[in-house]
C-alpha cells in the first residue's frame, strides 16, 4: 500500500518519457524490422548496405570522431592552459561564460555565422585573399564539406569540452602533482600515470558526448549544406520530409542505424568507464 | 660535516618576508622537528628543502651536495604530505612502487622491495587494495612506505599526524619514529603540536616569524627556554612579575613574597617563571587562591590565582594526599631547579 | 616558457572563437554597397514572418519551461524524499535525450500519432503544438533535471518535509511554497538553458511543420544574403543574454545563500 503510493508520485514523469520518448523510439527500432505489411523483415537493414547510405554513415561518423577528438584535444589544452597554465586569474569566469553561450550557439545560426565568416565572399575569406593572396577556396577548401563542418561543429564542441573538463581539472589536487615530482617522477610520468587516468572518466564521457552531440546534429548541416553533403541526419530529414529512399521503411532502418550507433559509442563508454573507475567508490 | 645544511636560507613572496635568514646543520640520521604556530615559515622552509620552492637566498647541501639549484625529482628526497596524497588511481602497492617505476627499476626487484616496505608499515596484506578502502592511519603509513621506497637521502614530514583521530596519532608518531631510528634516515618533521615535538625529536627547532628561535633537544627547549616566545608556546608556563631585591644572590620579591634563587639574575623588572610541575604545596610561600581541582587521572591539576596571575600546578596523583578546595588559600612553594628567570616582555612593564 | 604554450592555446582558441563572430556582424552589415548599414537588421525586424515565428518560439519556450518545472521539480523532489534507489534509474531516463537523436524522436512521433493512429496529434494544428512542446520538454530534460537535483542537493528534503508535514501542509503546498521557491536559482538556470535550446531548434519544428523560429532562418537563409547574418547576430545575443541572466541568477541565490 505504501510502496503503492510512492511509485505514484513518479507516475507522471515515467507517463511523459514513455510517451515521448521511449515509445517512439522503440516504434522506429520496432518499425526497423517490419516490411509495408507489418510482418518481420531484415531486408530494412539489408538495405543499409547500399552504397549510398554506408557512405553517409561513414562521412557521418568521420565527422563526429573528428569533431569529437578535436574538440576534446582542444578543449583541454584551452582548459589546462586557463587552471595550470600560470595564466591571470580573472580570464576563468569570462572563458566560462563564453562557453556557456557557445556551447548553445547551435543549429540554423552557427551555420550562418560561418558562411559570413568562411564562406566564398566571407569575411575571413577575403581577409585571407586581399591580404596574403590565398585563395582557400582555390586551395580545395569548402565550407560544405568534411572539414568544413567538422570546422563549424568544434564551435560548440570545443566549449562544451571546456565547461565539463575545467572543474575535472581543478579537482587534481596539488598534492598528487608534487607527491609525484619528489618522487622523481617527470612531468610527463606525473600525467601520464597519475593525471590522465584519473581524468580518464571524464574524458571519455565528454568522448561520447560530445560524438553524439554532432551525430545527432541536424539543423547546422541542413542551414550550411542544404541537401549536397549526405551525412546521416540530412538524409533521414529528407526522408522523412519527402520520402528521397522511395522506401518508408529504410527510413526506419536508418534511424534504428543512428541509435545502434550513439547507442554503441555510449555502451562503449560504459565498459570503458567501469574498468577505469576500478579505483572509485 | 653535517649531512643536511641549511645554509642562511632566506624566502620573500613578493614584498612579504617569510623565512629570514634560517641557518641549521642536520647530522646523519637525525630526527629534526620544526615546531611553530602556522605562518612561521616552517613549511616554507621544508617546501625549500623539498624544491617546490626556490630560496631568495642561501643553500641547500645535501650530503655535500648542493641542491639549491635541483627540481624536486632531482633531489632524491622522500616527503610525506598532510593530507596523504595517496594517487587514488594506483593500488596501495602501486602506489608504494611508484618511485621505483619512475626511475625505472624493473618490475621484478620492484616487488620484493614494496612487499618489504608494506612489511614495515604493518600492512602486508593490503597491496591489492586501493587508497580509498584504507582508513586515515593506515593511508599516511602507505603514504610513508611510499616516501621510503626508492631509499631517499631525506625524509620530509610536513604534518603528517594533523589529519588523523588523536589516538592515532599517538601510536603513528610512535611508529614513524621507531622506522626512522631503524632505517637511520636523516628526517625534518613540521608540526604545530609541541606534545608530537617534544615526544619524538633528536632536537627541535622552535620557529617564530620566519626566525629559528631556538634550537635544541627537547628536554633544553622545554627547561631552559631561551625566548620569551618558546618558553610560551612550549608547555604550559605560569608567570609570577618580580621585582629584584638583590641581582647579586638573585633575591626577587614576588607578589609580597621574598624569594632567593640563590643564582645571580639580570637588573629587574623580570618574570619568574615555572612549568606546572615546578610548583609544589607548602606551609610558607606564594599565597594562592585555589580556583579549580581537576583530576586527570596519574596527574592533578590545580588552578589558583597568585600574584594577580592564573596558575596551573600539577602534581601526581596520591591516593593518601587530601585535594585542596576550590576557595582555600594555599602557598605554592618554588622547586629551585624548576625556576626560569624571563627578561620581561616590554608590554608587561607598567 | 609553460605560460608562452598557455597564452599561445588561448589566443589561438579565442581567434577561432571571435573570427566568426567579427566576420557575422561584419557580413550583416554589408547590405548596403559601399557603407556600412543596419538595413539587414532593418529588413529582418520588419518582416512580420520574423515577428511571427520569433513570438511563437518565444511561447513555446516559455510553456517547455513550465512542463519542464512541473514535471521535473515533483518528481527529484519524490525520488530524493521516498525513491532513492529509484535516482540511478532517472538519471538514466533523463540523460536519453543527449544519446537518442531528437530527429529520430520526432520521427517516432511522426510515426506514433499520426492521423490514423489511436491519438492523432498530428492531425489538428493545436494538437501538434502540444506534440512539439513535449518534444521541447525531453530535450531540455538532462539540462532541466541536473540543475533542480543539484539544487535539492543543497538542502535537507526530508528535514524540510517533516517540518512542514508536523505544520499541517498538504503535498501541493509543500512542493509549491517550501521546495520550489527553495530551488528556485537551479530551477531558473535549468529555465534559461532551456530559453535557449527551445528558441532556435530547427529539426523537430522542421518535420512537425510549425511556424517557429528555426525553420523561419533556415527558410530566410536559403532565399537571401545578409539577412540571415542579421538574425544570427540576433540569435547569439538572445543566447547571451539567456546565459547571462542565468549566471547572475546563481551568484545572486549564491549570495543569498552563503549570506543567511
Amino acid at each position: 500500500m505504501k510502496t503503492g503510493w510512492n511509485w505514484l508520485g513518479v507516475m507522471p514523469f515515467f507517463a511523459f518519457a514513455a510517451l515521448f520518448l521511449i515509445l517512439p523510439t522503440m516504434n522506429i527500432v520496432i518499425g526497423a524490422f517490419q516490411n509495408s505489411e507489418g510482418g518481420f523483415t531484415l531486408a530494412n537493414l539489408q538495405g543499409l548496405t547500399a552504397p549510398r547510405i554506408v557512405d553517409s554513415f561513414a562521412i557521418s561518423i568521420k565527422v563526429s570522431l573528428a569533431s569529437a577528438i578535436l574538440g576534446c584535444l582542444i578543449g583541454f589544452a584551452m582548459a589546462a592552459a586557463v587552471v595550470m597554465g600560470g595564466l591571470p586569474g580573472w580570464i576563468k569566469a569570462p572563458l566560462m561564460t563564453f562557453s556557456g553561450v557557445a556551447s548553445n550557439f547551435a543549429g540554423v545560426p552557427l551555420a550562418f555565422a560561418f558562411i559570413a565568416t568562411l564562406g566564398r565572399v566571407g569575411l575571413v575569406t577575403m581577409l585571407l585573399k586581399q591580404w596574403f593572396g590565398i585563395n582557400i577556396y582555390a586551395m580545395g577548401f569548402n565550407l560544405l564539406s568534411f572539414w568544413g563542418l567538422t570546422l563549424t561543429y568544434l564551435f560548440f564542441q570545443i566549449p562544451l569540452m571546456i565547461l565539463i573538463i575545467t572543474p575535472a581539472l581543478e579537482g587534481l589536487k596539488r598534492e598528487w602533482r608534487e607527491a609525484a615530482e619528489v618522487l622523481g617522477a617527470s612531468t610527463s610520468q606525473y600525467w601520464r600515470m597519475v593525471a590522465l587516468p584519473i581524468l580518464f572518466p571524464s574524458l571519455l564521457g565528454t568522448f561520447a558526448l560530445l560524438f553524439a552531440n554532432s551525430f545527432g546534429a541536424v539543423a547546422t548541416a541542413y542551414a550550411l549544406t542544404g541537401s549536397s553533403l549526405s551525412i546521416v541526419p540530412i538524409m533521414l530529414f529528407a526522408q522523412i520530409r519527402g520520402d528521397v529512399l522511395q522506401d518508408p521503411h529504410l527510413g526506419y532502418a536508418m534511424a534504428f542505424g543512428m541509435i545502434l550507433v550513439t547507442g554503441l559509442a555510449n555502451l562503449a563508454y560504459v565498459i570503458m568507464r567501469t574498468r577505469a573507475e576500478r579505483w572509485m567508490r | 660535516m653535517s649531512f643536511l645544511t641549511l645554509d642562511h636560507l632566506q624566502k620573500s613572496f613578493g614584498d612579504t618576508k617569510v623565512v629570514h635568514d634560517f641557518d641549521m646543520r642536520v647530522e646523519k640520521g637525525e630526527f629534526i622537528s620544526f615546531l611553530g604556530p602556522s605562518g612561521c615559515g616552517k613549511t616554507t622552509v621544508l617546501r625549500m628543502v623539498a624544491g617546490f620552492e626556490t630560496p631568495s637566498a642561501g643553500r641547500i647541501l645535501i650530503d655535500g651536495q648542493d641542491v639549491t639549484g635541483l627540481r624536486p625529482n632531482q633531489r632524491q628526497i622522500g616527503m610525506v604530505f598532510q593530507a596523504y596524497a595517496l594517487f587514488p588511481n594506483l593500488t596501495v602497492a602501486d602506489n608504494v612502487g611508484f618511485g621505483l617505476k619512475v626511475a625505472g627499476v624493473p618490475r621484478a626487484e620492484r616487488g620484493p622491495r614494496v612487499a618489504e616496505m608494506l612489511d614495515l608499515i604493518g600492512l602486508p596484506q593490503m597491496g591489492g587494495r586501493y587508497p580509498w578502502q584504507l582508513s586515515g592511519g593506515q593511508q599516511q603509513r602507505v603514504a610513508l612506505a611510499r616516501a621510503l621506497a626508492p631509499r631517499p637521502r631525506v625524509l620530509l614530514l610536513d604534518e603528517p599526524l594533523s589529519a588523523l583521530d588523536a589516538k592515532i596519532r599517538v601510536s603513528l608518531r610512535n611508529q614513524i619514529r621507531e622506522i626512522q631510528q631503524q632505517l637511520g634516515i636523516t628526517t625534518i618533521f613540521v608540526t604545530h603540536d609541541q606534545e608530537e615535538a617534544l615526544s619524538i625529536s633528536d632536537r627541535i627547532v622552535v620557529m617564530h616569524r620566519g626566525v629559528a628561535d631556538q634550537t635544541g633537544t627537547p628536554r633544553e627547549i622545554y627547561n631552559h627556554p631561551t625566548t620569551d616566545f618558546v618558553a610560551n608556546f612550549v608547555g604550559t608556563l605560569n608567570r609570577f612579575p618580580a621585582e629584584v631585591l638583590d641581582a647579586a644572590t638573585g633575591r626577587l620579591r614576588v607578589g609580597g613574597t621574598e624569594i632567593e634563587l640563590g643564582r645571580p639574575v639580570g637588573p629587574g623588572p623580570l618574570v619568574l617563571a615555572a612549568r606546572p610541575e615546578g610548583l609544589v604545596l607548602a606551609e610558607t610561600g606564594i599565597p594562592a587562591e585555589v580556583t579549580g581541582v581537576e583530576f586527570l587521572g596519574s596527574v592533578q591539576r590545580l588552578r589558583a590565582r597568585a600574584a594577580g596571575q592564573s596558575i596551573v600546578m600539577d602534581r601526581f596523583n596520591a591516593p593518601t594526599a587530601a585535594l585542596p578546595a576550590p576557595g582555600e588559600t594555599v602557598h605554592l612553594c618554588p622547586l629551585r631547579s624548576h625556576w626560569m628567570v624571563l627578561a620581561q616582555p616590554e608590554a608587561e612593564i607598567v | 616558457m609553460k605560460r608562452l604554450w598557455s597564452w599561445a592555446a588561448l589566443v589561438i582558441g579565442a581567434l577561432y572563437f571571435l573570427l566568426p563572430l567579427i566576420g557575422t556582424i561584419e557580413f550583416s552589415l554589408r547590405m548596403r554597397r559601399g557603407a556600412y548599414s543596419l538595413d539587414a537588421y532593418r529588413s529582418v525586424l520588419a518582416d512580420p514572418a520574423f515577428r511571427a515565428t520569433f513570438g511563437y518560439s518565444v511561447m513555446m519556450a516559455l510553456l517547455t519551461i513550465v512542463l519542464g518545472v512541473v514535471l521535473v521539480v515533483p518528481t527529484a523532489y519524490w525520488v530524493r524524499l521516498r525513491l532513492p534507489r529509484l535516482r540511478p534509474v532517472i538519471e538514466f531516463v533523463t540523460l536519453l535525450p543527449l544519446v537518442i537523436p531528437a530527429i529520430v524522436v520526432v520521427f517516432g512521433y511522426i510515426r506514433l500519432y499520426n492521423t490514423s493512429s489511436i491519438l492523432p496529434l498530428t492531425g489538428t494544428a493545436g494538437g501538434t503544438n502540444i506534440l512539439l512542446l513535449c518534444g521541447y520538454a525531453t530535450l531540455a530534460l538532462p539540462y532541466m533535471y541536473r540543475a533542480v537535483d543539484t539544487g535539492l542537493s543543497t538542502m535537507d528534503v526530508r528535514s524540510l518535509t517533516e517540518a512542514a508535514q508536523s505544520l499541517g501542509a498538504g503535498w501541493v503546498r509543500i512542493i509549491g511554497r517550501l521546495i520550489l521557491p527553495n530551488v528556485l536559482g537551479a530551477v531558473m538556470s535549468g529555465a534559461f538553458l532551456s530559453f535557449a535550446i527551445v528558441i532556435g531548434e530547427f529539426t523537430m519544428a522542421a518535420l512537425l511543420n510549425r511556424p517557429a523560429f528555426g525553420p523561419y532562418m533556415q527558410l530566410l537563409g536559403a532565399n537571401r544574403a545578409y539577412e540571415p547574418a542579421a538574425l544570427a547576430v540576433i540569435a547569439f545575443a538572445v543566447t547571451w543574454g539567456c546565459m547571462g541572466v542565468m549566471q547572475l541568477i546563481s551568484r545572486l541565490a549564491g549570495v543569498r545563500k552563503t549570506a543567511t
